[in-house]
């Protein structure tokens, strides 16, 4: 009776210890995060667990020798795995039970392999390492599109004790084997998952940058066609601007060489009128470097840009086209804005087209209302200065419904207009992190502004 | 710098039989330190005529076995031995014996053998310090087991990349260099599939796709005939994902690196896939070719060396190279077998070449080695002399081949 019960004691104490085993085997089921870390838990943990004195793990090879490669290994007599190699092949080699396991994807075992015939060629290896009984049990995944094996390899246990492993072993560790099985796959499939996830982000993010360098090459070439159209309203004044001084030069040129054929010539005259004439070419030479810098420039290059000398130029360019119309041009510039980080010639081109749609909103008015004026002043934010740039017209102005479309591209309220100016000036003062927008005057015609953050 | 070839020239190699190398070698350099397109040398075996051909394009794979006397330096400076600078010496020594070895083979297009190389795969990130030895395994056939490399922590840089190599190259060559460089896919593997806190795998990829086109960009500014991708992992990945989707990643992950050049500049890049060379064995020539045909020509290379020589069927495989390479891109077929002790005649070669011809035009073809003698620098499986004398076979079975072709 006490024999039976220590009997029954010690079934159960093994029982329990397989139990904890398995449970230890399953939490690293699920928390490996790798196949080598996995296969290496097991066999570390269940040698830990005392029922085995060695465990490894082999995959099987498609070479000629059909060759079972130990991948993970733990427990007393490593050199055993390396010095005795297993094959799946049906020679001798592969007769042990990870061979045979490996073929027939049944578990296998030696409960003595002091007496076990088959196990005669490994014998005298495993006894030296003190190894009384073993089992082998597949670790078989089969799946994928085409049914491929994912993986055939083997659980190979060996103890120190005569009959080990039972009927019950057998199924726990076939069970155990199963679930290494499937988390191997499912690991697998999570390298390529992350890999497919975080290549597929990356060339998402590229083909996002490729898309946005194209939009802002077609915005930029937008804007440089814009600044022509623009500059084709103004051929008239630039024609006027360039012919005055080319005018004078004639005519200075020609007083000189009417003065050179008289007998005493007035050199003081004739060096007035050719420092008049050096004035006048340098004079046209400026309007047309204006023009050039305006047309030729497409690449946005943001430095420290001064507001008040954009605002000068542009006022000498547009000043004469004003003029035609009999408009009267005011300024108040401040002395004291901050310099802004900026494009010279986008800066240029966004107060060109204001003044341009001020000089055309004022052009059917009455005579007293052709009015613009140019103010800029400082404005002190949360966020530190801001230079504020204005162009207040007294003409037509706009109604409250069209307010929200008067930056939308290809809206416009001129006949001949493409709708563009203010929609580009919008984008390039969004691109230099400042705002653009109009209010309605209280009496007539309108103002619109942009405010632009001093440089750091 | 040197003057990109071109591709009139890329397509064959003109040689000159019956000059001697020594000769050339007296003759001026032209710019960029030789490098240019029509070069001449003395073929390595005897020949009849001394007229000149032109010749089917061939270029080795990358790496020549190492000298005793540098692996035994490695292995003293490891134990403290000797210092870096007689290290450094050493290597030194050995790319430049490696060098004057491999343009006496009459080889038109050369490599440094990857003499100062750890490894094919990881010579760009050997010594960081953000590396753990406990990463992918790469399990061969014969048994051994290759680890990755594991990344422990961000920001991914490379050490040494490979335009350093090449600039030690470039002191010694005469004749066109090749570059190889491994491919970002292999480099993947290097993140943790349980990711790292603070570096995102798609930050290490940004990382890694910047780094391996500086590398790559750097070594087509310094005139590197052609700059060589390897890509070994295509048919391994097969094997850790046999639902393709590595491979996939693999294919979409090297265009993201490819695509970063124009395609004046992908003129003069290739790709290079064997099934793996270590010891005696490979990682992954059990898996089926036609598993990894079709999506190697996705990849937006000009060029690619394709091992055939150990191939069990080649006419299959070559069936499959015709009916999947793209236009425009030029296939070399491996005509010398690395695994194989016994070196090849001029004459197998020269079969091997005209089989080919079945299958791929003579203008899209040329001739390479299988793989690497020695990707990784301790492997002594294999002999130097072995090494030339199969490179040899090469460079004289493809002019054999190139004659019988009319290639004159």
């Amino acid at each position: 009776m006490q024999e039976q019960r220590e009997a029954h004691d010690a079934i159960l104490d093994r029982l329990n210890r397989r139990l904890r085993t398995l449970c230890q085997c399953a939490s690293t089921v699920f928390q490996a995060e790798s196949e080598q870390e996995l296969l290496q838990s097991l066999c570390d943990i269940l040698v830990a667990g005392g029922e085995c004195r060695l465990a490894w793990i082999g995959y099987c090879e498609d070479d000629a020798e059909k060759t079972i490669r130990p991948v993970a290994q733990a427990g007393s007599g490593l050199d055993y795995v390396e010095r005795v190699k297993t094959s799946w092949g049906a020679m001798e080699a592969g007769q042990s039970p990870a061979g045979v396991v490996a073929r027939t994807g049944k578990a296998c075992w030696v409960d003595d392999i002091r007496t076990d015939t088959r196990f005669s060629p490994w014998r005298a290896a495993a006894l030296a390492r003190g190894y009384a009984s073993c089992i082998a049990v597949p670790l078989i995944a089969v799946g994928g599109p085409r049914g491929a094996v994912d993986l055939r390899g083997t659980l190979n246990l060996y103890s120190a004790e005569c009959n080990a492993f039972d009927e019950s072993a057998t199924e726990h560790y076939t069970g155990l084997a199963t679930s290494v099985a499937y988390a191997v796959t499912a690991l697998r499939g999570h390298l390529a998952e992350d890999l497919a996830y975080g290549v597929t982000a990356v060339r998402a993010r590229a083909e996002r940058k490729r898309s946005e360098e194209a939009l802002h090459q077609a915005r930029e070439e937008l804007a440089r066609v814009t600044r022509v159209t623009t500059l084709g309203e103004l051929a008239a004044s630039i024609a006027h601007e360039v012919n005055q001084p080319l005018t004078a030069i004639v005519a200075d040129a020609n007083a000189c060489l009417h003065w050179l054929e008289t007998d005493h010539p007035p050199l003081d005259s004739i060096r007035e009128a050719l420092t008049a004439v050096v004035n006048d070419g340098n004079r046209a030479g400026e309007v047309i470097a204006r023009i050039r810098a305006l047309l030729s420039r497409t690449s946005v290059a943001q430095r420290p840009c001064d507001l008040d000398g954009v605002a000068r130029d542009v006022l000498l360019m547009v000043g004469p086209e004003l003029g035609r119309y009999g408009t009267v041009l005011q300024t108040s510039l401040a002395t004291d804005l901050p310099t802004v980080m900026g494009d010279r010639v986008q800066l240029q081109q966004v107060l060109l087209n204001l003044l341009l749609n001020a000089a055309e909103a004022v052009r059917d008015v009455p005579p007293e209302r052709r009015q613009v004026v140019v103010r800029s002043t400082l404005e002190q934010r949360e966020d530190g200065p801001w230079a504020v740039v204005a162009v207040e017209d007294a003409g037509v102005g706009f109604r409250q419904e069209q307010a929200a479309k008067l930056f939308e591209a290809f809206y416009t309220t001129k006949p001949d207009g493409l709708g563009m100016g203010l929609s580009i000036s919008r984008s390039i003062i969004d691109g230099h992190r400042g705002r653009l927008w109009a209010t309605a005057n209280p009496g007539h015609g309108a103002t619109f502004h942009f405010a632009l953050p001093a440089a750091p | 710098m040197t003057t990109p070839c071109p591709e009139s020239k890329l397509a064959a190699t003109r040689i000159k039989v019956g000059r001697s190398l020594a000769a050339d070698r007296k003759a001026p350099r032209g710019p960029g330190r030789g490098v240019a397109c029509d070069v001449s040398y003395t073929l390595a075996f005897p020949t009849a005529s001394v007229a000149t051909i032109v010749m089917l394009p061939t270029e080795p794979v990358g790496s020549i076995p190492r000298p005793a006397a540098l692996i035994a330096g490695v292995q003293d400076f490891r134990a403290g031995r000797i210092s870096q600078l007689e290290l450094s010496a050493l290597y030194d020594s050995a790319v430049r014996d490696t060098i004057q070895r491999l343009e006496a083979t009459g080889s038109p297009v050369i490599t440094d053998g990857e003499q100062a190389k750890h490894s094919f795969a990881t010579y760009s990130i050997y010594g960081l310090d953000n590396l753990s030895p406990d990463g992918v395994p790469i399990a061969f056939a014969d048994g051994h087991i290759r680890h990755f490399p594991r990344l422990t922590s961000g920001p991914f840089r490379y050490k040494t990349p490979a335009d350093v190599y090449l600039a030690i190259a470039q002191r010694y060559a005469h004749v066109p260099l090749k570059q190889a460089v491994v491919s970002a896919s292999a480099l993947s593997l290097l993140y943790p599939q349980g990711g790292i806190r603070g570096y995102s795998r798609e930050e290490y990829l940004d990382a890694l796709i910047a780094e391996q086109e500086g590398e790559i960009r750097r070594c087509l500014s310094m005139g590197a005939h052609v700059v060589q991708m390897d890509f070994t992992e295509g048919r391994l990945s097969i094997k850790l994902d046999p639902s393709r989707r590595l491979l996939q990643s693999f294919i979409d992950l090297n265009n993201l690196v490819l695509e970063r050049f124009s395609t004046e500049e992908r003129k003069r890049i290739g790709v290079h896939t064997c099934p793996g060379a270590d010891r005696h064995s490979t990682h992954s020539a059990d898996v089926d070719y036609a598993e990894l045909l079709p999506s190697l020509f996705e990849l937006q290379a000009t060029s690619f060396c394709v091992q055939l020589a150990s191939e069990p069927d080649r006419k299959r495989v070559l069936r499959m190279i015709r009916d999947h390479a793209r236009d425009g891109q030029r296939i070399f077929v491996g005509v010398i077998d690395p695994l194989d002790p016994r070196v090849e005649t001029p004459e197998e070669v020269r079969d091997r070449i005209l089989e080919a011809v079945d299958y791929i035009p003579p203008d899209r073809l040329g001739t390479t080695d299988d793989c690497g003698f020695a990707p990784f620098s301790d492997d002594t499986s294999r002999t130097r002399e072995t090494a030339f004398d199969k490179i040899r076979a090469r460079v004289a079975g493809t002019a054999l081949a190139s004659r019988v072709l009319g290639l004159e």
